[in-house]
């Protein structure tokens, strides 16, 4: 009897144990299928996949970060203004290539935010050493909208509560911009063609830029090629002939360059002078960061102006004063909304 | 004389284990050479992250280090000798070119780190099986060896570019271009068994054969004047050596210069009789791999890219010994 009453005891202590280790810890599984135990709260956190830092950032915890990787930023002088506003300690935390397991052990993350298809070996080993790593692989708008949950859960309750607000914000910037165009004829559709950083580098259609141009009601002229950045011909492009040419917010291609050379000049895009560049200030909003909710919202003004209620500014501004805590200077606010 | 000879092969014993010790204290996680030791043996009042790290992390790199720089230089040691040719490297039989397709060829099914290696190393030995049929079935001459050589190496290029233009260029593509550039930032215990084996097995064949290699240096007709059947042996030697440098590059990518300069620079020690030139090489490949290897996770924040650093230390180094040899023949000041 007195035996049943110990097991019993012990049992009790046992369960209730588990109880408050599991209060502790967030389980979840990530793009890779990996389960990641999480032990709460996550007080540093390091980021060596460019995109999932801006998650982290419109997440508003940025200041958690002790090391992290940044889209298109090999060092601090390729930094743009805005970035370093948004990030003061920039210079501290800035990191790029192959991410050194012992620098990262060294720095003391309790969470560490990785790309799936370029670091699972590392991220094997780190969890190896004890330190937790979430494996992201973004290439649609649904993806995003599960790394931003993921993150969310990973750094507690508040921050998930952040990343469904996001969460519903884009679904309504989506569904606005869809129903807004639901009139709309298929030979009505702007045809878009998305540049690299050089003018015979076009997105092909597994490309998330080619998701915001179809979500945006758009076709992508070059939709039907597979792969990453696709290089192509002059040829190709006049029979494309498409009716707007957009720009990346990286690298050297201006409208200039296009609007200025006799070679495109028959072009519908280049006569009409639709030929823009993406705006930047902080993160490029072409790429599945959050802030490509922004690109839906410039893209689908720009191409159906008349169409489309949304109001760019004030999305732009709501989005920066809320996801990064920044008050946009007029010059930026005219800069991100302009064409 | 001898006693020159003699304190050169002692450097060149001791060498290795100091700079594998060495690699063990450094990282971008500072260790005190004392708490080293301890979370080495397993000592208490060490910390769990130190000791995983230097025994999870530190320790299978610079085993694997030490192995592939072994190896690579082990090999083209035996292959310049056997193809009389100074300028060849371990990888001129199409063994980098079989790995990098075999590997490809397995990121494209998204196959595991295992799985990775496992193909790699098979489409290596494919390679070089094809260059020993070329070459068997066309009289095995160095001439036949070298261009079966560069013709499978092409081709499997050829093949390489087919699988990135197929490959998923948001999963699987970013997963070939890493595996190229090669590095050791992703070795673990896990890895390490056939390398090891692969590495203690070849070592221990070239060792004992290490006096005939003299013979394979002969040509054809030397050889055959002085009664010895060289042909076979040079089939022999061409597949172990392809055999232990198919394990390193499934495992550390492409690592280029090491397999090159290494031989010459131990040339420069021993002298040419591959009797002492064997084991030279594997001291003075091993040692300068651990070195580069600790430079490439210790120099900055992020890994270096270990075949940048191969590139940088092997380009200068070749140069002074060509300026060496030039200087011998009285054709530079």
């Amino acid at each position: 009897m007195r035996l049943t009453i110990c097991w019993i005891l012990t049992l009790a202590v046992v369960v209730l144990a588990g109880e408050v280790a599991a209060e502790g810890v967030v389980e979840l599984v990530d793009h890779a299928g990996e389960t990641v135990r999480i032990p709460q709260p996550i007080e540093r956190l390091i980021s060596v996949y460019g995109i999932g830092t801006f998650i982290v950032y419109a997440l508003g915890v940025g200041d958690r970060l002790v090391m992290a990787w940044y889209v298109g930023v090999k060092g601090i002088s390729s930094a743009s203004e805005g970035m370093l506003r948004l990030e003061p300690r920039l210079e501290e935390l800035l990191a790029f290539g192959d991410p050194n397991v012992e620098e990262i052990a060294a720095r003391d993350a309790q969470l560490v935010l990785a790309d799936a298809s370029r670091h699972a070996t590392f991220a094997e080993q780190m969890t190896e050493i004890g330190v937790p790593v979430i494996q992201y692989l973004i290439e649609t708008p649904e993806t995003l909208k599960e790394a931003v949950l993921l993150t969310g859960r990973a750094l507690g309750p508040e921050t998930l509560e952040r990343a469904n607000v996001f969460v519903s914000d884009y679904d309504r910037v989506f569904s606005v911009v869809t129903s807004d165009l639901e009139a709309l004829a298929e030979d009505e559709r702007v045809h878009v063609l998305f540049l690299g950083t050089d003018p015979m580098q076009v997105a092909s259609g597994d490309m998330y830029q080619t998701h915001l141009i179809e979500a945006a009601g758009g076709v992508s002229v070059s939709e039907e090629l597979r792969g990453y950045w696709n290089e192509v011909n002059l040829e190709q492009v006049l029979l494309w002939n498409p009716d707007v040419i957009l720009i990346p917010p990286y690298g050297p291609v201006q409208p200039e360059d296009i609007l200025g050379n006799p070679d495109w000049a028959s072009i519908g895009a280049v006569r009409d002078g639709r030929v823009h560049r993406m705006p930047r200030v902080i993160a490029p909003m072409d790429t599945p960061v959050p802030e490509s909710l922004l690109g839906l919202a410039w893209m689908a003004t720009l191409f159906y102006p008349d169409l489309v209620r949304l109001d760019l500014r004030t999305e732009v501004d709501r989005f920066y004063a809320f996801y990064y805590g920044y008050e946009l200077a007029e010059a930026e606010l005219e800069h991100l909304t302009g064409r | 004389m001898t006693d020159s000879r003699g304190r050169t092969a002692w450097i060149l014993v001791l060498v290795p284990p100091i700079a594998f010790l060495v690699a063990l204290l450094l990282g971008r996680y500072s260790v005190r050479p004392d708490e080293a030791y301890r979370a080495l043996f397993g000592f208490e009042g060490t910390s769990d992250v130190l000791r995983s790290l230097i025994l999870r992390v530190r320790l299978p790199r610079a085993l694997a280090a030490g192995c592939i720089g072994a190896n690579l230089a082990v090999c083209g040691a035996a292959f310049q000798g056997l193809l009389r040719n100074p300028l060849v490297d371990s990888r001129i039989l199409g063994v980098s070119s079989g790995a990098a397709f075999g590997a490809a060829l397995a990121l494209l099914f998204s196959a595991r780190a295992a799985a990775v290696q496992g193909s790699a190393f098979v489409f290596a030995l494919v390679a070089v099986g094809l260059v020993v049929i070329i070459g068997r079935r066309f009289g095995s001459s160095t001439l036949v060896i070298v261009i079966g050589g560069l013709l499978v190496s092409a081709l499997f290029n050829a093949l390489l570019g087919l699988i990135k233009y197929v490959a998923d260029p948001l999963s699987n593509l970013p997963a070939i271009t890493y595996w190229l550039l090669g590095g050791l930032s992703g070795i673990r215990w896990v890895t390490l068994p056939p390398l090891l084996v692969i590495t203690g097995l070849g070592s221990l064949f070239f060792l004992l054969i290490r006096w005939r290699l003299n013979l394979l240096t002969l040509a054809d007709a030397e050889a055959s004047a002085l009664g010895v059947r060289i042909r076979p042996l040079r089939i022999i030697v061409i597949v172990i050596g392809t055999v232990m440098v198919a394990a390193s590059v499934a495992i550390g990518g492409m690592i280029g210069w090491v397999g090159l300069v290494v031989p010459h620079v131990a040339r420069a020690c021993v002298g040419p009789d591959h009797s002492r030139l064997v084991p030279a090489s594997a001291a003075i490949g091993a040692a300068t791999l651990l070195i580069l290897d600790t430079i490439a996770r210790t120099a900055l924040p992020s890994e270096i890219p270990l075949g940048i650093l191969t590139g940088l230390i092997g380009v200068p180094a070749f140069f002074l010994l060509f300026l060496r040899f030039l200087r011998a023949r009285g054709e530079a000041r």
